[in-house]
Order: structure tokens, then sequence, then C-alpha cells
């Protein structure tokens, strides 16, 4: 048996070719997303553990800040501590470390010379030690105040040469510096840009006060153990402060950096989990279709005296051989995707050798698991279907293509999938918890799927009459006979379509949501935000007080109210804690933003200690007015809030959806080194605006890392970055469906070869090639435009459901993008058509007196 | 396509003619002659039966003159048209127009009805067919009751009626039959023969029929013997007895008894 399935597979290789393009990409993308995250950790893990100390010992803090909304503030230790370390048994070296992430270095120019995106600007005291990452290549150490030193990379990219003039504009001030060298990376540059000064120059300029550090760095002597170390330097300064050993330090490092290679990463699986999903459409068709071809011979076996279980097991043998050559090459091109993807990331600024490239063990593991596990499940139904032929098989001259059997179990099913998933989906609209609406929503989502996938068959027949009823209008008796082909087999028509069906659901589901959230923000903004301007950094980055003072000078001007963040670590009345971005406004609140109130006001909102948050959120929490809450900030300082006032919520614009809302005071009170975040800026009655945007614009061109934006922009700013998220998942869609293309080929395809005879009597009766073309064609067309139905079915159902889930978290505005529902069903058609391209050629070539012949 | 001297040579007693048809497959040692300068007219109006052990072109014959196959030698006309100076669209054009098939098997379109079956040629034209003609001829195949029915849920017999409807369903200049009865029993073929008979003798058609039953062959005026690619006999008013004799002498031998035609083709 093995002999004749190996026979099979290599006479049907051509039917198989699409079958195992779909393994492959399937198999690339989860090859690819491990050997890129292996090879990025490894290099990272490099760095880190060549850049950290032996011990690091770094101020006390009570959490880390979110690094979305944080209060600017750089907590620090005094720089006398160095000395009691060194005084530590054990010590081979240790050095104070001043490093911050807030300061922005700008050219003559008045570019930014860091990056403007993701990476960090780093500006830290340059010092030497034996195992440090950076050494000079150029030029001199920065000796004094106005000397600093670049990383190469950066000089590189900004085409900096020693000489050169830069500005740093950092939290206490701008000053103007010189490059006097160039230092690069004895391993790889995350993307940072680094810029190094001297330590007094560092504590001076970057933190503004002399004497302090943001850590101190210790090495152990040879033969004396980091943990040894550790606990050395904790029993000579005690407990109050952070120490961390070089594989922590590390770890921690790692962790911050995991957050964004992890979404890169859940995104390839993605990728890989619905190019996986999508081609066992295509597989189950395959075999299928192969099955109902070879029925005769299937049944000549069973007559020679094959058993079922032979017949069976043939057939997994051969998607056994198809899913390993699918899994290598799959293997093979994962590796190219991961070097696309290494270079990729270089143009963003990160330097990963491609040749350092690590293939762990567990990715070909992996990559062969799921192209031939896949590969055996789709073709397993199929391969029972093949061992239940009859021997009768081989002598019957009937067509069998599976037409006539039952759909009665595959309708009870699907009924039951489909009632189970509108309850989960009702019940996440119907949720009042966010949490639970949204696991309620994934749920409701899988089982709505799996319910598309059953009933798909089902509805060919009554939504296929529908659409094509058309057809014999408009085509005459090509469409007709179109339209035939495409209920012939309604299980066969469904799958086909089905594949298509999910990625076009998702892009509906994800328009929808995405389009609300859009017009949410809008709604809010319009709402929530009454000042002319705001003046803002990229990604809500706290700034200097220098440019707060620069707009409060701008002639012009009534209001200028700035925004803080202040995270807090909040305990609730039932003994749990929140992690809340507190925000802080400034007084003249009412002036620029609109907060509607359930009770209490502005002015009891901003009163030292007292806070306002969501009305929502307090009854979920069983806070009231007057409620007491205990709140711990990142610096370690406590305080206990009085809830002053309830809002509507819609003040959730200016951080989270509890709305937690203070007075600037307070968080100058508990945060004294917080930085503005935002400024609401108005213009004074007689100012034209556009004369104050002008002043405004022109009065911070020296700190480009903030604009001025009015409402409008403010909201094109938001839509933008929703709309990036959309592409993103457009693009990951894309693949979903080429690969749902690639099975409406792949069944038109294998369904020419099956009817032709068909053909070849159509056109000894005298259809016209044209018309054999046509008739493929709108076969294709109908397909897909069903499956696009679906999909758009399925996807609005899925946008509804996510929307009330969204209204949770105060998103209420429904959208639908109706652009995108007709750009698909256009786009339908043109896939019909694209997809019919080769089988119509091929059938429109078929020697008509052979095709007649056609066993 | 036909020039005059064609048309006034072969006014109206013949439907198709062929002259120096040669046909051959391969080269070197695969070289098969097929049809070898076959000179032959069919007459308007007449049941004409090519009769012939396997493999002597009988088949390859009826191709050619139906516009299906493409000749290495000869002109073939249909009707005052010459194939073989036409390319692949006109080709198609005479076939849907011109032509009417019944083949063995597989005559159908199994996703239409008989009557969308019967129509399809002149559908795929775009032409109305003449309801009249088409009523007379649906009538006389007593198909009326089955018109909205599907091939499948059809019989053998009723499916080669409904083929046989289809092919005179647009008055072509002929009719090819081949082996139309090979797939059925004797009483299902029987009444095909009869049809087709019925169709030359009152509504005035052409039929060609290929067949290796000598049975079959007996419904037809006139039978052509072929043997090595070249028409080597005939009969005028054949009797089933006369074509068994003539067959016999043919082969040399016994001729293939009827029953084992049927298997040997499926």
């Amino acid at each position: 048996m093995f002999r004749a399935s190996l026979r099979s597979f290599l006479a049907h290789k051509g039917r198989m070719l699409l079958s195992a393009l779909a393994v492959l990409l399937s198999v690339a993308f989860v090859a690819g997303s491990l050997i890129f995250s292996d090879t990025v950790n490894r290099t990272f893990d490099r760095l880190f553990a060549s850049t950290a100390a032996d011990v690091t010992v770094s101020p006390k803090t009570a959490f880390s800040e979110d690094n979305r909304f944080t209060s600017g503030e750089v907590p620090t230790l005094p720089a006398s501590l160095l000395n009691r370390v060194k005084a530590v048994d054990g010590i081979s070296d240790a050095r104070i470390d001043i490093t911050v992430q807030n300061a922005t270095v700008v050219n003559a120019k008045g570019q930014q010379v860091g990056p403007t995106t993701g990476a960090p600007t780093i500006a830290t005291n340059w010092s030497v030690w034996p195992r440090s990452p950076v050494k000079l290549t150029s030029g001199h150490a920065p000796r004094g105040d106005g000397q600093a030193l670049i990383d190469a990379d950066t000089a590189n990219r900004k085409h900096l040469r020693i000489g050169d003039a830069l500005r740093v504009i950092a939290q206490p001030g701008t000053f103007p510096v010189r490059v006097v060298g160039i230092a690069a990376f004895t391993t790889t540059n995350p993307g940072a840009a680094l810029l190094f000064l001297d330590t007094p120059t560092s504590q001076a300029r970057l933190v503004g006060r002399t004497g302090v550090a943001t850590s101190i760095d210790a090495d152990a002597v040879p033969g004396l153990s980091d943990a040894a170390l550790e606990r050395r330097i904790v029993a000579a300064l005690g407990p109050g402060y952070n120490y961390k050993t070089q594989g922590e330090q590390a770890k921690s490092d790692a962790a911050s950096l995991a957050t964004f290679l992890g979404v890169i990463k859940y995104v390839m699986l993605g990728f890989a989990g619905i190019a996986v999903l999508v081609g066992v459409f295509l597989i189950v068709n395959t075999f299928s279709m192969l099955i109902a071809q070879r029925t005769r011979e299937l049944g000549l076996l069973r007559a020679l005296g094959a058993e079922r279980r032979q017949v069976r097991r043939s057939v997994l043998l051969e998607a056994l051989l198809l899913g390993l050559v699918g899994s290598t090459l799959g293997l093979a091109a994962g590796v190219v995707l991961a070097a696309g993807l290494i270079r990729l990331m270089g143009l963003f600024g990160m330097n990963i050798s491609a040749a350092e490239m690590v293939l762990r063990w567990p990715t070909p593991v992996a990559a062969y698991a799921v192209g031939v596990v896949v590969t055996l499940v789709a073709a397993y139904l199929p391969a029972r279907r093949a061992a239940r032929v009859s021997p009768m098989a081989a002598l019957s001259d009937v067509e069998v293509a599976g037409t006539g059997r039952s759909l009665r179990a595959r309708a009870v099913g699907g009924a039951v999938v489909t009632l189970l998933a509108a309850g989960a989906l009702t019940g996440a609209a119907a949720s009042s918890d966010a949490s639970d609406a949204a696991s309620l929503l994934g749920l409701g989502i899988l089982l709505s799927l799996i319910a598309g996938v059953v009933v798909g068959p089902l509805l060919v027949r009554p939504v296929i009459r529908v659409l094509g009823g058309a057809l014999p209008r408009i085509f005459g008796p090509v469409g007709r006979i179109s339209q035939r082909n495409a209920l012939r087999n309604p299980r066969r028509t469904g799958a086909t379509a089905s594949a298509l069906m999910i990625g076009l659901a998702l892009v509906t589901g994800m328009s929808v949501a995405g389009m609300s959230m859009s017009s949410s923000f809008d709604h809010q903004i319009d709402k929530a935000l009454g000042s002319d301007f705001v003046v803002q950094g990229a990604n809500f980055t706290p700034f200097g007080k220098e440019i707060s003072d620069t707009v409060r000078k701008v002639p012009g001007t009534s209001d200028v109210v700035p925004l803080r963040y202040a995270p807090v670590l909040v305990t609730l009345p039932s003994g749990s804690t929140a992690k809340l971005t507190g925000a802080a406004i400034g007084a003249g609140a009412d002036h620029v933003v609109n907060l509607q109130y359930m009770a209490g006001n502005t002015a009891r909102t901003l009163a030292l200690g007292r806070i306002s948050i969501a009305d929502s959120y307090a009854a979920e929490h069983r806070l009231r007015i007057g409620s007491r809450v205990p709140a711990l900030f990142a610096n370690g300082r406590r305080a206990v809030f009085t809830v002053g006032a309830l809002t509507t919520g819609n003040g959730s614009l200016f951080s989270d959806n509890a709305a937690l809302l203070m007075g600037l005071s307070t968080a100058e009170r508990y945060l004294p080194g917080s930085q503005d975040a935002a400024l609401y800026v108005n213009a004074a009655p007689g100012t034209d605006p556009k004369a104050l945007r002008a002043s405004l614009e022109k009065a911070l061109k020296p700190y480009p890392q903030v604009a001025v934006r009015d409402q409008a922009d403010y909201k094109a700013l938001v839509r933008g970055q929703i709309s990036v998220l959309l592409n993103l998942v457009y693009g990951l869609l894309g693949l979903a469906i080429v690969i749902a293309v690639l099975g409406v080929v792949n069944t038109l395809a294998l369904s020419v070869v099956e009817r032709t005879r068909e053909i070849g009597l159509l056109r000894a009766i005298g259809l016209s090639r044209f018309q054999l073309r046509r008739m493929i064609r709108l076969e294709s067309v109908v397909i897909a435009v069903f499956g696009a139905v679906l999909g758009l079915g399925l996807g609005l159902v899925w946008g509804l459901a996510a929307h009330e889930v969204l209204a949770l978290k105060g998103m209420k505005a429904l959208a639908i993008p109706w652009t995108t529902v007709v750009a698909v069903l256009a786009g339908s058609v043109v896939v019909g058509l694209v997809a019919a391209l080769l089988p119509a050629l091929r059938a429109s070539r078929m020697n008509v007196l052979a095709a007649i012949a056609h066993e | 396509m036909s020039t005059p001297v064609d048309a006034a040579a072969w006014p109206q007693a013949t439907a198709a003619r062929a002259q120096g048809l040669s046909k051959t497959y391969g080269t070197g040692e695969t070289h098969v002659v097929a049809l070898d300068a076959v000179d032959v007219e069919i007459g308007r109006g007449r049941f004409t039966a090519v009769m012939g052990p396997s493999g002597s072109g009988k088949s390859t014959l009826m191709h050619c003159l139906a516009g299906l196959d493409s000749v290495t030698a000869g002109r073939v006309w249909v009707g005052e048209t010459e194939l073989t100076r036409l390319a692949e669209r006109a080709l198609t054009r005479l076939r849907r127009d011109k032509v009417g098939f019944m083949f063995q098997a597989f005559n159908l379109l199994p996703t239409l009805t008989a009557e969308e079956n019967i129509t399809l040629p002149m559908d795929i034209a775009g032409r109305k067919p003449d309801q009249e003609w088409l009523d007379r001829v649906i009538d006389t195949l007593g198909l009326r009751d089955r018109l909205k029915h599907r091939p499948s849920q059809l019989s053998g017999g009723q499916q080669q009626r409904v083929a046989c409807a289809r092919a005179l369903a647009s008055r072509p200049e002929l009719i090819f039959a081949d082996e139309p009865t090979g797939n059925l029993d004797s009483r299902a073929g029987a009444e095909v023969l009869r049809f087709l008979r019925d169709a030359v003798d009152e509504l005035e058609q052409t039929v060609v029929m290929v067949t290796h039953d000598p049975g079959a062959a007996a419904y037809a005026d006139l039978v052509l013997f072929l043997n090595d690619g070249r028409i080597v006999d005939e009969i005028h008013g054949p009797t089933a007895e006369a074509v068994l004799e003539r067959m016999r002498l043919l082969s040399g031998g016994s001729p293939q008894a009827p029953g084992l035609d049927g298997l040997r083709k499926s």
C-alpha cells in the first residue's frame, strides 16, 4: 500500500501543489516568527548581559510607571553612596550611573537627532570599565560642560561629525554641546541614540542636581558570585534601595523589550494561525476532490481485497507526504522570512546581523508538527470517506460527487453551534463587566466562526440562488450553467467560500471596531476638549518646564493649563489594588476641558488631596463622594485621596477608563519631579487663533519634540494611530485572503479536471472558448461573492458585538465602514476573476475529443 | 468559405462530403494511418451507418466530418461550408449551428434539466428555438412529461432520447451519432434507433451513425464499411444478416458479438 500511496502522491503532485503552498505558508510563518524572536532574544540577552554590572543599586520605586503615561519624574539616589559601595569587601570596580531618557537632542538645523519612533534617546554619563558595551572610536572622552560623545550609528544616520554643535533639551533646561568623539557599540545597537556627557555635567544638566545618581553599578572581584556581592552590599546599605544582580538586571531590561518583541511574535503567530486555519479548508477540499475523482480506483482496490483501514491509511499516508514536503519547504521559507524581518528591523535602527540567525531545535519541531498535524487533521475526514467507498463503485458508471448526501447532521450541528455563538455574542453585548464581556466576545467570535464554517454549505443553495439569480438573465445559458455548477456541490462551494469568509469576517469586524473607536474618540474630543490648541509631544511624552514657560510667554493667550500624568496604585474598598493612570490638571481646567459631572464640580476635583473618578468605575468599586482612597505613587510616597466629584467618564480622554483626575497641586506635592505632558491653550479675547497658532509655532521652533494642534489636528492624530493599527491587521489578513484565493483556484482547477467530459461535450456542441472561460469565471465570482457575503455578515455581527463591549469602556459611537463593505464586495468579484484565470485558460485549451473520451 | 462551384456541384443532395480525407497520428514506429484518402458523400435526408472493425477509422471519419478533429490531408464540407478552411472559432460556430451530436454516454449536462439540455446549443448561440419544431421533436421522441427532469432522474434510454432531441432541436445539416446505443440494453437501444429512423423519415433530417452492431446498422438506408482507413464496401437497404455476413468477410472470421461491444467501450 505504501507504494500505491507514493505513486498516487506523485501522480497527483500537480493537484497537490496549491495544498502544499498552503502548508508552506503556514509553516513559514510559524518558523519565521520563532527564528526571528529567538535571534532577537539572543542578541538582546547578550547586549543586556554585557551592559549590566554585576550588581546594580537603584532608587527604590513602588512600581514601574507605564512607558506611555509617565509622570516624567526621574528617581535618583545620592552619589555619595558610591563610597559606601566601594568600601564593601569584594568590589573590583564601582561607578555612578546617570541615565535619562527624557532628553531631546537637536542638531543645528533644529531637527531631532534621536529616533522619533519607538526607540529612545538615552543621555548618560561616560564611564569606561572593562565590559563596557561601547568604546571610543574617534575623538576623546567628554571633559566638562559643553562636550559630548555620540554613538556611531546615530552619527552615521544623521551625518554628525566631531566638532558639530548640538542642543540638548533636558528636564532642567536646554544646553549646548559640541561633539568631541564618536563611540561605537561592541555588540548590537538596540536602535537607541546615545549621548554621553561627563559625570558632573550629567548630574547638573540632565537631572538638575549635583551629587545624585540614577544608579550605582558595582563589579565583583574574580571568584565572587554576583549574588554573594549583592548580599554584602545589601548588608552595607540597608533595605532602602533596589538591588539587582547582572542576571536580574538583564532579565528586567529584557522584560521591557519583551512587550515590543512580544507584539511582533504574536502578530507573526497570528499570521501563522490564520494561514493554518484557511489552509485547512484548502487541504480538505483537495483531498475530498481527489478522492471523489478516484472513487472507481478506490472501489477497485476494495474489490481486490483492500481493507477499509488500508484505504484510509493510504490516503493519510499521502497527506503525511504532503505535510512533510510542505513543512520542509515552509521551514526554508521561514528562514528567508526571518532574514527579511531582521533586515526590516534594521530599517528602524535595530542592527541585528542576519548571519547570527538562531535556529533552535524547537523551531523545526514546531514547523513539522504544525505542517504534518494540520495536513493529517485536514485529510482525516476525506480519508474516512475514501474508506467508505464500496467495492461496487469500481463497476458503476454513475457520477459520484457526493452531492446527494444528507446535510441533516450538519444542519443540526450548525444550528446548535449557531445558537451557542448567538448566546455568547448576546451575552457579550449585554454584559456590564468589561472583562466578562471581552471573554464572552472572544468565545462568541470563535463559536460563530465554527458556526459559519459548519453552516456555510447549507447556505450555498439559498444564497447562491439569490446571488446568482441574475446570472442566467444577464449571461444567458453560460450564466445558468455557472450558477448551477456553483450549486452543484454545496459542501465544496461552502468550504471554498469559508476560507474567504474567515479573512473577510476579520477584516470587517476589525474595521467596524476600529471605525467605532475612531468616531468615539472624535466625539470625546468634541465633548471634552474645549481649548483652542493643545501643545503636546509624540506619544504623550512629558516635556521640561522650559517648554511650558515658553508657551506662557507667548502673547495673546488667555489660558495655559498643563496636564500631567500621575500613575498611582490605589487601594479599593474591597482591599484589592489597581494601577490607574491619574491625570493632574492645572487651575483653569474649566476653560480648556469640558468635564461633565454626575456629582461635584471641577473645584472639588482640583482641591489638594481630592480626586474625581468616573461614575461607572465608582459604582463598580463601591466608591462614593467622600470615600477615602489610599494611593501609592511610583516614587514610594503615599497619599489618602478623598473622592470629591464623580464624572460621566468623559475625562477618560485624558487617562484611562477610571478617569482619575486630580489637581496639579496634588501631583506636585506627591510627585515633585513630574513634568507637563500637555498644555491646553486658549486665545485671549480679540486674538485671532490663527495668529496665535503662528506665534506658538514660532516660539516652539527650538523644541521639535512638541507640536501645536487644534481639535482637528488632534482628531487626525488619534485617527492616525488607530488606522496604523488597522493597517497592520489588514496586512495580516491579506495573507488569509491570498490563501483563500489559492483555495478558489484549487477548487476550480480540480473541478475543471473533474468536469473534463462535460467541458468536452459543451465544446462539441458549440460552446466557444470565450464562453467556456466566461462560464468558469462566473462560477468563480459566484463562489467568491458568496464567501464575501458570509464574511461581511459574520464580520458585521462581530463588529456590533465588539462595539457593545467597547461601549463599556466609554467608546459609545458606532460607525459601520460602508466603504470597506462595498470595497470587500467589489474586491471579491476581482478575487473571483483572478482565481479563475488559470483554471479557465486550462479548460479552454482542452482538446475536445480527448475531453469527451476522458475517464 | 465555399466557392460557387462547390455549391453548384453539390447543391441539395449532399449533407456532407470528404475528398481525399487522410488522418495520421504519430511518427516513426508509432505512425498510425487512421484514414487513408477517403472520399465519401453523405446523402441529405438519409440515414447512413458507418461500420468496421475496431481501429478501422470509423470514429475518426465521423470526428473529421463533424469538425471535431483536424485532418492531415484532404477537404471536408458540411453543407456548403468547407470545414478544412475554417479557424477554430468558426468551426465551433459550425458545430453549434449546423451539426447535432449524440455520443455513446455522457451526453447531457447533469446540472441542467432535460429541456435546458435540449435547447442548449441554441441558448449558447443566443437564438430562440423554433417552438413549433421543438414541440414536434419532443413529441416525436415522447419526452413531453420528462422535460423538467434532471439527467440523473432519467433512465439510460431516456437520456439518449434527450440527447437525440438536442441534436435535432436546431435542425442541423446533419446529426452525428457515435455508438448511440452502446451503453443501452437491446430494448432501449431499439427505441433510440427507431427515433433516429423517424427523425429521417418524418422530420427529414440527415443522420450519420457509427456503430459496431449489425442490428443497429440495419436501421440505416446505407451502410458504409471501413477497414484500415478506407471505405471498402457499402450496402443499400441493409438487413442485419447481410451486414453481419459482410462484417464476417471483412474481419476474416467471426465478428465480435454485439453484446461484448458495450463492455469493451466502457
